[in-house]
């Protein structure tokens, strides 16, 4: 990263820091936690071969003044190092160097919780050098049963911008899929000669205490996305091709899952599972176990083993040969697409993984560190076993949070 | 909603069938409040792993052809 680039994540992550103490300063005399409301940092943390992410995040919520109205607000920063032809290292770093980007995230929340419902909304607003984000969403549920059933619904909006950076100088124009030529792309306005992606996101949980030591659900989710939705840095693996997917997709998720207590052993078992479909011919199976173990009062230690499986989308090819043309991508002319995504290639992964949380809750007792009640100190780690040409991932996190 | 036929088909099959299983389990089943020690503890509640499935849906939505079902802003993360 160029010293400049250093002088700016440094200023950043200062500034992350100085908000989040005089946060806890404002808040924090206050004394003896007492509501739910909340200060949390985090720090993320992605490795692989050609690409890291360090991602610092904090986030707030308050009660005003009780769960009646809970406000909530966070930032978030990706620096996204990455060396990769496929991220537009050449072009933008006008040689085989690594790239450096920023990617800033502001979210504001609302919640309103009014007996047996739950409200809640979200405005969320990211940017970085060729990507715009604005998001929003609503959720609505409601306890039934005398609260032993738990259904929720939940709708949301993306309304995206797409760029490419042309030069190592950082000019951009917009991006609007590999069939639409450049002097026909436009930054603004709706259709197919525009940079927009829109994205309509829904979902439907099902939870039920089926037993007082079982707890099952099924998530659902459907998403109709229209818009370019290719990577304008990929002709570089595509002999010259721009890529081009199809414009419109629409994709369905469907997660049962179960959370299964055994108090004598002080585990609780919870195996999980999605199957994801789409019309771009794509299928993902994904099971997975996760065993939560209490191994003292205020500690919780959880092993995790994922294995996650995809078929390729009915536009790739496996010998990579592709035919340049500026017609759109469809299933019936499938001619006009061309892909060099790993994201649409068929391939596994196998993803341990562990986490150790220490609740405060037990240190808080002592004179003097009563402010810790209700805090927490989480640390993961997970190892992707990635079959593809990104290789395998470390993935790690550490957070903590403190009630006030 | 999916144009793909034998999609729409396997999204109809597994939806029903887990509408059953649920539906069977779940009988006329009610766990009182006297009754719910494990369940309000915070290895029993899904909403303890929100930010951590925020993050692993971001990672996904640069990486995995699926969705996690977890949103997430962003996108070209320049990171393909």
């Amino acid at each position: 990263m160029s010293a400049r680039g250093h002088r700016a994540t440094a200023r950043t992550l200062a500034w992350l820091l100085a908000s989040a103490c005089a946060l806890w300063v404002w808040w924090g005399p206050a004394g003896r936690a007492q509501a739910e409301n909340r200060v949390t940092m985090r720090g993320q943390y992605y490795r692989e071969t050609s690409t890291r992410i360090l991602q610092p995040q904090v986030t707030v919520t308050a009660d005003a003044p009780d769960e009646r109205l809970t406000l909530g607000a966070g930032y978030l920063l990706d620096a996204i190092s990455s060396a990769s032809i496929a991220s537009g290292a050449a072009q933008i770093t006008g040689g085989d160097k690594v790239f450096h980007e920023l990617r800033h995230e502001v979210t504001g929340t609302v919640g309103s919780r009014l007996g047996e419902w739950t409200l809640g909304g979200f405005f969320r607003y990211s940017t970085e050098t060729d990507y715009i984000s604005r998001a929003t969403g609503v959720s609505v549920a409601r306890d039934l049963l005398q609260r032993n059933i738990n259904l929720a619904f939940s709708y949301g909006l993306n309304l995206d911008r797409w760029y490419r950076i042309v030069n190592n100088l950082g000019v951009r124009q917009p991006w609007c899929g590999g069939a639409v030529p450049p002097q026909g792309c436009h930054k603004d306005g709706l259709g197919v000669g525009s940079n927009f992606l829109q994205v309509h996101l829904f979902g439907l949980n099902y939870a039920h205490a089926l037993h007082k030591t079982v707890l099952a659900s099924f998530h659902v989710n459907y998403a109709h996305q229209v818009g370019p939705q290719d990577n304008p840095y990929r002709e570089g693996l595509l002999g010259g091709i721009e890529e081009t997917h199809p414009r419109i997709r629409n994709r369905v998720v469907m997660t049962p899952s179960v959370r299964w207590a055994i108090p004598k052993a002080r585990l609780v078992i919870e195996p999980f599972y999605a199957f994801y479909v789409d019309d771009w011919g794509m299928r993902s199976h994904s099971p997975e176990l996760r065993v939560h173990g209490r191994v003292a009062r205020h500690v919780l230690l959880r092993g995790r083993y994922r294995y996650y499986k995809q078929t390729g989308a009915f536009f790739w090819r496996p010998d990579g040969q592709y035919v340049d043309g500026d017609a759109q991508c469809t299933r019936a002319h499938p001619e006009n697409c061309a892909t060099a995504d790993v994201k649409v290639m068929p391939w596994d992964s196998h993803t341990p993984g562990v986490q150790l949380v220490w609740e405060f809750d037990g240190i808080a007792r002592h004179k003097g560190l009563h402010w810790l009640e209700g805090g927490f100190v989480e640390v993961t780690y997970n190892h992707a076993f990635q079959h593809n040409r990104y290789g395998n991932a470390r993935i790690g996190n550490l957070a903590l949070s403190l009630a006030f | 909603m999916c144009k793909d036929g034998r999609a729409r088909g396997e999204v109809a099959v597994v939806f029903a069938a887990l509408a059953a299983i649920t539906g069977l389990a779940s009988g006329c089943v009610t766990v009182t409040p006297a009754q719910r020690e494990q369940l309000s503890k915070p290895e029993m509640n899904p909403a303890t792993d929100i930010a951590e499935d925020v993050w692993h849906g971001h990672i996904e939505a640069a990486r995995h052809g699926a969705m996690g079902g977890h949103g997430g802003a962003g996108g070209g993360c320049g990171c393909g």
